[in-house]
């Protein structure tokens, strides 16, 4: 149970000194699962998100309670009332209990902790007055709550059932007036499911979901359907993907969206939402080839497209790339530069300089967003290629450069594209005022170069990738396994100068609120795990749900 | 609901009784509804509310007493805690401090209470509240004195 004791707190707790720099473990090998088996007792491995599914959530929860009613010995629903004051962070709770002392903890969150036998009835009498419903009531048809107060067992489940439909079952005080206690959960349970079992079991949920509900450190998964998943974060990292796949932001519970900041991305969601309509018109799902004027559709994931008259052109831009155009020299392809004076001149109104920036921007980002769709397919395609030469008894047995290769693939396209939004506004409003036009200049240069380098390589691991190389005689397979393993550390390290470079040059640049980005993770975003359940939490939730 | 009835039954009867003990409030149960109740209650002394009769309207739920009655001023007064236009009170415990073991009479009692000692920070009768905060209280007795005069009192004559 003293779980708690290491998670966020590393310098209080410098004995648990493996548990801390999750961050720098870039080079640890994904050794997933094997050395995971988190119980409660062992915690030197505990990693920073955890699922907590439907079925995980009531051993997750009652880890907690557990440990707040040994330490304090409480009961179970004062030790939730305190926890949902605390917003289920134990150790904030405990910080308070040390340092401010019992007394100041139970009163900050109202729980009074009356001396029992105040106002016990008196044992003699068989009948007592309930002062609810002023009945008459045999002694033995009446329930007492911790705090003393008695009153008729229907009148309780009256009000247990009033409390609980109005959505307060996670505090549902005593009746008499000006008592703050809160009801033994044990005593709603058993009062209301003896009236309407439907409605217990709703009590129970509400109890559980306040754990998610509550919790600081909990979010449920953003995910639509709801695939039924909760995260828990103990590390103040950023992004995360549950096991449905859905990789989001941990603090603003929208996609992933970094380099990003929460605060830009919501400004970008909701202008792209805005200007929809303009955007539609205008960018087309087609671009006409620049030869044969005919619209040519982007027919693969990378962005160097082919017209059907022979014509190669950049995607992005629509400018010809000519028939001896490698990939490597449309790495110094500068389409992703925008240049203010390139299409506007200067009488046209504001507006349309406004918004010839903005589509700029966009036009790259949905590019890029819109290769990463078409790129998700490659999955399986690759998978075929792999079982193909699985079964032609390739020379490499071992296809996790294609995999791994992929997976770069797949986040630096992600990568890529939220850039784009995050240029528009780190170069646009956000920008400080005092710095001078040529530092402005510099600056954007700087990241535009990064941009753009990443933005090559990327369009190059991509081409690789969709090479058909299951057809491929041994010298070209192997020479093309060494591009691919090249060219995705190659693009790793240009995403992890990218956010060197936001992190480093950029976001201080940025009058007002501090923007945050979550930070660069070269394994991808962090899955987070199941959280396993200790052995006897589970038995002890399977005898409390027969009993 | 059963138990609403019962419980305002014995409520009633209990009014009946405790006349005589409280005479500055007068519960009536409606002849033909049980769940609507009317007021008396006198104006507390040492308030500009003194001599005044004040009626209330109760409107109480089916789900009485778990949840608390609604109740309005008919009389017009000037009060910080009372709605000008709808006779509304904003007293805690006619809300989230509600707690079943109220009964219309300790309601009553509560209204009475809350007449001589106004709450000005959360009002509802903004001028009223107005005048209290800003330390006005000679501005604030003579309006609550006027429409007591006007609206509480026996006309003469
Ligand atoms: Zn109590
Ligand atoms: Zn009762
Ligand atoms: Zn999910
Ligand atoms: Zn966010």
């Amino acid at each position: 149970m003293a779980e708690y004791a290491s998670s966020d707190d590393e310098e209080r707790y410098q004995y648990y000194d493996d548990d801390d720099d999750d961050d720098d473990d870039v080079d640890v090998d994904g050794g997933d699962g094997g050395d995971e088996i988190v119980s409660l007792r062992s915690h030197g491995c505990r990693p920073a998100f955890k699922i907590i599914t439907k079925e995980s959530l009531m051993a997750a929860q009652e880890e907690d309670l557990r440990m707040v009613m040994d330490v304090l010995s409480l009961k179970e629903h004062v030790a939730r009332t305190l926890l949902i004051h605390y917003r289920w962070d134990a150790e904030k709770l405990l910080e308070v209990l040390v340092e401010e002392g019992k007394e100041k903890l139970y009163a900050d969150v109202g729980v009074t902790m009356m001396e029992h036998g105040k106002h016990i009835m008196s044992r003699f009498s068989s009948v007592v007055m309930c002062n609810i419903c002023i009945e008459e009531v045999s002694a033995n048809e009446m329930t007492t709550m911790d705090c003393g107060h008695f009153f008729c067992n229907t009148c309780w489940t009256e009000h247990f059932i009033v409390k609980i439909n109005d959505g307060q079952s996670r505090r549902i005080r005593c009746m008499a007036h000006q008592c703050n206690a809160i009801c033994d959960e044990e005593i709603v349970r058993n009062l209301v499911s003896a009236r309407d079992l439907n409605l217990a079991v709703k009590f129970d949920r509400f109890l559980l979901e306040s754990y998610i509900e509550d919790n600081r450190k909990i979010k449920w998964c953003p995910s639509v359907p709801h695939c039924g998943n909760a995260i828990r974060m103990d590390d103040p990292q950023f992004e995360v993907e549950c096991s449905c796949g859905l990789q989001f932001c941990f603090s603003c519970s929208s996609e992933a969206h970094s380099p990003c900041s929460c605060q830009m991305w919501e400004m970008w969601a909701k202008k792209c939402q805005d200007e929809s309509e303009t955007v539609n018109w205008i960018s087309v799902h087609t671009k006409p080839c620049p030869k044969c004027r005919k619209l040519v559709e982007k027919n693969g994931g990378c962005n160097l497209v082919y017209c059907i008259c022979g014509q190669t052109f950049c995607w992005l831009c629509g400018g010809a790339t000519g028939s001896d155009h490698t990939w490597t020299s449309i790495a110094g392809h500068s389409c992703g530069r925008f240049k203010d004076n390139e299409k506007v001149k200067v009488d046209r109104a504001k507006r349309e300089t406004y918004l010839v920036r903005y589509l700029h921007y966009y036009n790259r980002y949905k590019a890029h967003k819109d290769s990463f769709k078409l790129e998700s397919k490659l999955k399986e395609t690759m998978q075929a290629k792999i079982s193909n030469l699985e079964d032609k008894q390739c020379i490499c047995k071992d296809f996790s450069w294609v995999t791994n290769g992929l997976s770069r693939l797949f986040r630096s396209r992600q990568i890529i594209s939220y850039s784009y939004p995050f240029a528009y506004y780190m170069f646009g409003d956000l920008i400080e005022n005092d710095l001078t036009k040529k530092e402005k200049e510099i600056k954007k240069n700087l990241f535009e170069d990064q941009q753009q380098q990443l933005e090559a390589n990327i369009e190059k691991l991509s081409l690789y990738i969709e090479k058909p190389f299951d057809q491929f005689s041994n010298d070209e397979f192997m020479e093309l396994r060494m591009k691919i393993i090249t060219q995705s550390v190659v693009v790793d390290n240009l995403c992890s100068k990218l956010y060197e470079c936001i992190e480093n040059e950029l976001l201080g640049s940025i009058s007002g609120e501090t923007h945050i980005i979550a930070p660069y993770k070269s394994k991808g975003v962090e899955k987070a795990l199941e959280l396993s359940v200790c052995r006897d939490m589970e038995t002890s939730n399977t005898e409390r749900n027969s009993g | 609901m059963q138990a609403s009835r019962a419980r305002l039954f014995k409520e009633y009867k209990e009014v009946q009784r405790e006349k005589v003990a409280d005479p500055d409030i007068q519960l009536a149960c409606d002849d033909t509804n049980i769940f609507k109740w009317t007021a008396l209650i006198k104006g507390p002394s040492e308030t500009p509310y003194e001599g005044g009769v004040f009626q209330l309207a109760f409107a109480v739920p089916e789900q009485y007493p778990l949840q608390p009655p609604q109740v309005r001023f008919l009389t017009k007064i000037f009060h910080p805690n009372v709605h000008f236009k709808t006779g509304e009170i904003c007293l805690d415990i006619l809300k989230n401090a509600w707690s079943p073991a109220w009964t219309l009479q300790s309601v009553c009692r509560a209204i009475i209470a809350l007449m001589a000692h106004p709450e000005p920070d959360s009002p509802l009768n903004c001028d009223s509240g107005n005048l209290l905060r800003s330390g006005d209280i000679r501005g604030f007795h003579s309006m609550a004195r006027m429409y007591t005069r006007l609206a509480a009192m026996p006309k003469k004559g």
